[in-house]
């Protein structure tokens, strides 16, 4: 069990083409480990390796799907819960290209306890490619791989299957992940679930559906070996000592409180949230959503990823109504502002059943909400008519429409065909001047962190490489900090990247961490070059397909609609020093501003000459 | 998979650090009854009043899940792990990386959401110890599996034991369920160590859900399998159905 070789990797990748169903045990080179850890990092080579030429389709076989623990993965260090999944994204696209199929990189980042099982049963990711010739899932015990029929199970949303499965599997302990309606049927953003309610969105659901596979189940009894288990035991005890004490309660108690839920008032008091279809930054009405109203409501407990202190996941279940008897998570502050205030909906249990459905059917909450906005908008300014919408009265707060959305969505029936392609796409066929309020970036739907009112996150959403993401980094420091914690298998929320605000694992700690388990020396400077290596890789991978300046854009509402209310009533983009701040950010990063291609000694200095 | 031995690790002071007792003390001392909790516990009685008679027959000390504040994050196990699976690195002892698989808890986590730590709730009557086939030895009268009679945890002697399997279905049918043949001997594991009379479980979860506590034999949830746990938990934060 295990291996004998002290690094902190079992440096195996398993690797299973559906279409042949042959399944092998790729050796990782140190070299890819060294200079991309794990995780995004090192999906990201190995997504560089696998597709030797642009404009593949992300939704043909050979598209890899990948499941990336990082080297933290599987060892006890709190919140090292993270599987980054990585692939060629379904969602973006750019202006113009030779390639008609091109697209950016994706990943996703899910909590839970899927990378660590996946270190535990012996290997460092799961590479999939292929097309299974009919429904599949794959189980993995240690060693043991077996590719299964799925066919019984095809159709099934989440909730049920999550169910099914494990009584199938006949273990409590195999840890899961699948996908719903909405990846069977390729719903452009429809996500991978583990435990019914951690999400691995942004598209790869609708990658993992073209392969014909329903769901992955790992269960694991050994563990890669510590480099210096000693020094490693000093920087653990270290680690959790950050969640102790005051400064350590006060970040735990922040999280355990009410989840990224307590931001729902928070940023909807600042200004910062998407509301009516990115119209406002201030929803009246947050106070009938927000994380008290969810405590009083229905929340029953909180719950934890893999050795993790702050318990940012609650369960709760309607407890009155139409819905009630639903059990599910209830709002984030994700699901709560796309299916709440963006919607204008203020029914705190609709919006219970709305997520639950959004889950249960495995759709990316961000992004259909931010459809379905987009949607409602067009029809209030008569762009579309209720027949456009199959009957659907899709005006601002309607629950009930919302619900027969996601089903047709899920389904790909009538509108919900159009509306299941993205925001982007559903903006085309719309036409008239409707691509002003198709709020995305490079084809990937905006989060729920609004930007009138916040030029650094505008940044982050112009610049991140998977489309517009909201966890990409505000600044060139913080996108490289991202791409090197999402490298290791940690959550993002356990560090200290908020330390104006709360406490957290600093990147020299994790640094120290990572020479303990990996036996190569990391210091702070080199665990974030790492980073920007990523970060770099990425941005030349979507080069290659063909993405420019262009790309980085913004929807017209940003700069030319300001907000009509709330505490930054009148805020407004400036397209002037948007430009500039994008300038910069390009001329920092050593990348041409014309072409935002990185220079080549930027790239060999990184180790990226293979790029070139 | 490593296996455990039940061999004495590190003393350190505890708690729980008493006057040995011997097997026949032990069992004479349970059908004393509540005399025994006296003289087990020394003073403690009023930690736990029972309520009523039964409540009165035998009190045990046991690993106990708050339910309401277990989060499922499975830090028990790790600790547990760590602790009982120590690493000699040039000649010292340390702990061990901490791999979930070898821990005596066991985290089972269910769909509505419900977390149940399982752990071997050393119980009074031993029905694990009761069915090892294996003769008595006559100095110690010990059977392979038996009780360790400084903290009364359950241990197993690998070198009598016959990988028969009785004992984990004991468990399953009359407790918890958590001891499980070794996958590759066969042999007994998951019994809980107490870690020395430190269980590291206790102090290291994050969330204060468990504890050592002295308790009664009708506390709630005491000797019930994770999925009655999870059965009942379910049902009485989600069922709403009523």
């Amino acid at each position: 069990m295990g291996n004998t070789q002290a690094s902190g990797y079992h440096k195996i990748l398993l690797d299973i083409n559906l279409t042949t169903g042959e399944i092998k045990r790729t050796q990782i080179p140190q070299k890819d480990i060294e200079h991309f850890i794990g995780g995004r990092g090192l999906g990201m080579k190995i997504l560089w390796d696998r597709l030797q030429k642009p404009g593949i389709d992300a939704l043909s076989p050979e598209n890899p799907l990948m499941f990336m623990p990082g080297p933290f993965s599987g060892f006890p260090i709190p919140s090292a819960s993270r599987t980054v999944v990585v692939t060629k994204s379904p969602c973006t696209s750019p202006e113009t290209s030779p390639y008609p199929q091109a697209s950016t990189v994706s990943y996703s980042n899910m909590g839970g306890f899927l990378g660590p099982e996946i270190r535990f049963a012996g290997y460092d990711g799961i590479v999939i490619s292929g097309k299974a010739a009919t429904p599949s899932y794959i189980v993995i015990e240690d060693d043991r791989v077996e590719i299964r029929d799925a066919k019984a199970f095809w159709g099934m949303k989440t909730d049920a299957f999550d169910k099914i499965l494990i009584k199938e599997l006949n273990n409590q302990r195999f840890q899961t992940c699948y996908i719903g309606p909405a990846g069977e049927n390729l719903v452009s953003y429809a996500c991978i679930l583990h435990t019914t309610a951690r999400a691995a969105g942004r598209g790869v659901g609708a990658v993992m559906g073209s392969k014909n596979l329903k769901a992955i189940a790992v269960k694991g009894t050994g563990m890669p070996n510590v480099a210096d288990l000693e020094a490693f035991n000093k920087s653990l005890s270290d680690v959790r000592s950050v969640f102790k004490g005051l400064t350590g309660g006060l970040l735990t108690g922040f999280w355990r409180k009410a989840g990224t839920a307590a931001a729902l008032q928070m940023l909807s008091d600042d200004g910062l949230m998407a509301v009516k279809n990115y119209r406002e930054g201030t929803f009246a009405e947050i106070d009938k959503i927000n994380a008290k109203v969810a405590r009083e409501k229905a929340w029953v407990r909180d719950f934890a990823c893999y050795c993790c202190c702050l318990a940012c996941k609650k369960s709760g279940a309607i407890k009155d109504g139409q819905y009630k008897t639903i059990v599910h998570d209830g709002p984030e502050y994700e699901t709560g502002t796309m299916f709440g205030a963006n919607l204008m909906i203020s029914d705190f249990n609709g919006l219970m059943k709305s997520i639950y459905d959004g889950d249960d059917l495995g759709m990316d909450i961000i992004s259909a909400g931010n459809v379905m906005g987009f949607l409602m908008e067009a029809r209030e300014k008569g762009y579309v008519t209720q027949s456009d919408l199959d009957g659907i009265d899709l005006s601002w707060g309607n629950v009930d429409a919302v619900l027969s959305m996601l089903d047709k969505i899920s389904r790909r029936d009538g509108i919900g065909d159009l509306a299941a392609n993205g925001v982007k796409a559903t903006s085309k066929q719309v036409g008239r001047d409707s691509e002003k309020f198709a709020i995305h970036v490079k084809g990937l739907e905006l989060a729920a962190h609004n930007i009138h009112a916040n030029p650094p996150r505008a940044l982050c959403y112009a610049t991140s490489n998977r489309g517009a993401c909201h966890l990409s980094g505000d600044n060139i420091a913080h996108q490289n900090f991202v791409a090197a914690v999402d490298s290791l298998g940690l959550c993002l929320f356990a560090s200290d990247h908020n330390k104006w605000m709360m406490p957290g694992i600093s990147s020299k700690k994790m640094a120290d961490l990572l020479t303990s388990i990996t036996g190569v020396e990391y210091d702070r400077d080199k665990f974030m070059e790492a980073g920007e290596r990523v970060f770099n890789l990425e941005k030349m991978f979507n080069l290659r397909e063909g993405f420019t300046r262009a790309d980085d854009w913004l929807p017209d509402r940003f700069f030319a609609e300001p907000f009509t209310m709330g505490p930054e009533k009148g805020a407004k983009l400036d397209r002037k020093e948007f430009t500039e701040m994008m300038d910069k950010f390009y001329t920092e990063r050593e990348w041409d501003p014309k072409t935002t291609r990185p220079a080549d000694e930027k790239l060999e200095q990184l180790g990226l000459g293979f790029t070139i | 998979m490593k296996e455990k031995t039940p061999g004495e690790k590190n003393q350190r002071p505890s708690a729980l650090d008493g006057k040995p007792l011997s097997r026949r003390e032990f069992i004479s001392r349970v059908a004393v009854g509540g005399g025994a909790f006296v003289l087990l516990s020394g003073c403690s009685r009023w930690v736990l009043p029972g309520p009523d008679d039964k409540a009165r027959e035998r009190i045990y000390e046991y690993i106990a899940v708050d339910y309401t504040k277990c989060t499922g994050c499975r830090t028990c196990e790790v600790v547990c792990s760590a602790f009982n699976n120590p690493v000699s690195l040039d000649g010292q002892m340390m702990p061990g990386p901490g791999n979930p698989a070898l821990s005596n808890i066991y985290v089972h986590s269910f769909n509505p959401d419900v977390s149940a730590p399982a752990v071997c709730a050393r119980c009074a009557d031993t029905p694990c110890v009761n069915v090892c086939p294996v003769d008595p030895d006559p100095v110690t009268g010990r059977r392979a599996l038996f009780r360790n009679e400084k903290y009364g945890t359950i241990a197993n002697d690998p070198d009598r034991c016959i990988s028969c399997g009785s004992c984990a279905d004991a468990c399953r049918a009359e407790s918890v369920g958590i001891l499980a043949p070794h996958p590759e001997t066969g042999r007994p594991m998951r019994m809980c160590t107490l870690c020395d009379g430190d269980p590291q479980c206790v102090s290291a979860c994050p969330y204060n859900a468990l504890s050592l506590i002295r308790i009664t034999s009708d506390q709630p949830y005491y000797r019930m399998s994770p999925e009655e746990v999870a059965k009942e938990l379910s049902k009485r934060w989600y069922d709403l159905s009523a």
